[in-house]
């Protein structure tokens, strides 16, 4: 899952991008509304948390220019809790907020609603055959029995699972599962679905030849 | 019945209905008494002009028994009665001296024929001797007729004695003589017309007043109504704003009565509460957001530190920021305290004088390292200002100045400090060559909290221009800014010059 953090604020955008990717997210930061947009416009992110008062251009202007090109998840960072506007974000395309000062947990949580919402799944739990993954929690497990995953090998099964019957291209991958500073060489992707192929089974996950992978 | 009595409509009403009762029954009464008065001087005049008729008939009847008969002549202990009486009666005629009998004294004929029954309208007469023996009487006399009595008021000074006027018992007027033998002459009429005609009089006189006093009361009612519509127009508006709607204000219909004079004072008043109010709620709701976010960066900062070990260099950045969050809080919360303090008035400016110029040049030299960072040439060009004031906060207003002059600047820029003093004023100017600010940022740049960017990151409270211009006005001075986007801004502070 890779997610864009736009905020004015140094510190916090460091805190909140050092939090997310300890999470296993790969995260990419933004200092200012025009990178912000930019960065969001470029590239597909699974969410955008994004600040409203900034600099040169505030996240309601962001929110309703990058809402022209893209529907992803927006959730916006409020330093004002009066619920006009709440009411203003929400009505201007936003998908949830988190008022200042907020619990990181919640954050988290809000986000992983946030994404799971945008692929279609309403519950924290999927289950596919024998394995279950528990996506708040951020566990698997197969035939009751927990198996452990590295932070990639987790956000890979996470996000073929959350796509489940999907064909989802090497390409896909790559941009959700790596921010812009990871130096990503290509036969990294096969090695983290080979070990997954190891610990679920090797028909968990299908390779389409050429084109990427699935799970049915 | 207590709501009735404090209420100022009940009580204006029962006011005004007491004293329009006080003037209508005084009126009444005095022309129920004008009339009374008026019917009866008719029936006096009259029954004193018989009486004299009959004292002459009784004096020509005595005269008529001879000289010898002197003692038993009536005299009048008043003037003659031709004098008194110039009365020639009805058909004009002179009274006629007819002879009498002694002790059955009759009335000469004419003056008989005025107590006649057929053309008397009442009038009636009767004479008595001294012994209580009735000597002559008209026919229409009533029979229980009193002898009226010597005593009664003498005769005022200056008028004319004559027959006594006698209050008569009710049913009749009368007047009585007495000549000095002792006969008592008595005339009288009977009022009963009168009074059925003053009886009408009362109750006309009653219904015309009752009516009046209906229509005066329905009107005051009505007037009452109306005057003190405004107040309860002005109660209502107090109440809702009393009930915290501040937006509330009153419907002023005419501006310049008392009532709407009062009304645009309160509405006037009602807008600076709701001006204030807004300003307060808002500077509240800002410190907060202020706070927000310094606030979030500890929080975050310690959730994500505590989320596992960590290294001590890790552990030592993450102090790092929380004391720079908490740096910043502080520096917000000085400035909101300081501000506090010079709306309360607390913080007393000492009045010493001192060179704004020497501040001045102090103040760039001391944010010379900043300039000199962010590569901005600072020339200050400043003379000697001679002014009375705090020189440690008026310094901290130009420090402010210049150093808001620096961040704003573009690279390679300029801060320029100049003074003059003229018109008993000092004039300390500062102009950057930044981006300036956009007009419709300008009115605003001296609010608490205004950002013209929006941002919260240039490490600023926001309150920095809210604090100089408390500062400038604290000491009577001025401070303005005005400015031209991408060319810069000069903020121009004026202070009154030391008094020598």
């Amino acid at each position: 899952m890779r997610i864009l953090v736009v905020e004015d604020e140094p510190d916090l955008l460091r805190n909140i991008a050092q939090a997310l990717r300890e999470e296993g997210y790969a995260v990419d930061t933004a200092a200012n509304g025009e990178n912000g947009l930019f960065s969001a416009e470029s590239a597909d992110y699974d969410a955008v948390v994004l600040d409203v008062m900034m600099p040169k251009m505030d996240g309601w202007e962001v929110l309703s220019r990058l809402r022209k090109t893209k529907k992803t998840p927006v959730l916006m960072l409020t330093a004002r809790d009066q619920s006009r506007d709440r009411v203003r974000g929400l009505d201007g395309g936003a998908d949830d907020y988190v008022v200042k000062p907020f619990d990181l947990a919640e954050l988290f949580a809000r986000l992983r609603a946030l994404i799971r919402r945008s692929a279609g799944q309403t519950r924290n739990v999927i289950e596919i055959g024998k394995v279950k993954i528990d996506v708040a929690a951020r566990n698997v497990a197969r035939d009751g029995e927990e198996i452990s995953l590295t932070a990639r090998e987790y956000a890979l099964l996470e996000y073929l699972a959350l796509h489940r019957g999907e064909l989802v291209t090497r390409t896909t991958l790559y941009e959700h599962l790596f921010d812009e500073n990871d130096s990503t060489m290509s036969n990294l992707l096969d090695v983290h679905v080979s070990n997954l192929r190891k610990k679920l089974g090797a028909e968990f996950i299908s390779t389409r030849r050429g084109h990427g992978y699935c799970i049915e | 019945m207590m709501m009735i009595f404090n209420s100022i409509r009940w009580r204006l009403q029962i006011w005004y209905g007491l004293i329009l009762l006080a003037v209508l029954a005084g009126f009444g009464i005095t022309a129920y008494q004008l009339e009374r008065a008026r019917l009866f001087r008719g029936v006096d005049d009259e029954l004193q002009h018989r009486a004299g008729f009959v004292l002459n008939g009784l004096r020509q009847s005595g005269r008529n028994r001879g000289p010898g008969d002197g003692p038993r002549r009536p005299q009048f202990d008043g003037p003659p009665p031709a004098d008194a009486l110039p009365f020639d009666g009805p058909d004009g005629r002179g009274p006629e001296q007819e002879p009498g009998m002694p002790n059955e004294f009759h009335l000469p004929q004419q003056q008989a024929s005025l107590s006649d029954e057929a053309d008397t309208n009442g009038y009636f007469y009767v004479v008595w001797r001294r012994d209580g023996q009735q000597l002559a009487r008209s026919s229409n006399a009533p029979a229980d007729i009193a002898i009226p009595t010597r005593d009664g008021p003498p005769p005022r000074p200056g008028e004319a004695p004559g027959p006594r006027l006698l209050e008569g018992t009710g049913k009749y007027r009368e007047a009585a003589a007495f000549t000095p033998p002792g006969e008592i002459v008595l005339t009288g009429h009977s009022i009963a017309p009168e009074l059925s005609e003053l009886h009408v009089t009362a109750l006309s006189l009653t219904a015309v007043g009752a009516a009046i006093f209906l229509l005066g009361i329905a009107g005051g009612w009505w007037m009452v109504s109306r005057a003190i519509r405004p107040i309860a127009d002005i109660s209502t508006a107090a109440a809702k704003i009393s009930g915290g709607d501040l937006s509330q204000r009153i419907n002023v219909a005419e501006t310049e009565s008392e009532l709407g004079r009062l009304a645009t004072v309160l509405n006037s008043t009602f807008a600076r509460l709701d001006t204030a109010f807004t300003q307060q709620r808002q500077f509240t709701s800002d410190a907060a957001h202020e706070l927000r976010t310094p606030v979030s960066v500890m929080l975050t900062q310690a959730q994500t530190t505590l989320n596992r070990e960590r290294s001590a260099a890790e552990y030592r950045e993450a102090v790092e920021s929380c004391q720079r969050a908490a740096q910043r809080m502080r520096r917000l919360i000085e400035s909101l305290l300081e501000l506090a303090k010079l709306d309360a008035g607390q913080q007393p400016m000492k009045r010493l004088p001192f060179d704004l110029g020497q501040t001045a040049r102090d103040c760039a030299a001391l944010v010379g390292p900043l300039a000199e960072q962010r590569r901005v040439k600072i020339s200050c060009e400043v003379p000697a200002l001679n002014c009375t004031g705090d020189s440690d906060r008026l310094s901290q207003v130009v420090t402010n100045l210049v150093t808001n002059a620096i961040t704003y600047n573009k690279e390679n820029g300029e801060v320029r400090i100049g003074g003059s003093a003229k018109n008993g004023s000092v004039i300390l100017t500062v102009s950057d060559t930044g981006m300036g600010i956009a007009a419709e940022d300008l009115p605003h740049v001296f609010d608490r909290f205004y950002r013209a960017d929006k941002s919260r990151t240039s490490g600023n409270t926001g309150l920095g221009l809210a604090i100089s211009k408390a500062i400038v006005e604290a000491h009577g001075g001025e401070i303005e800014v005005s400015s031209v986007p991408q060319i810069g801004s000069v903020f121009t502070i004026r202070l009154p010059t030391a008094q020598s």
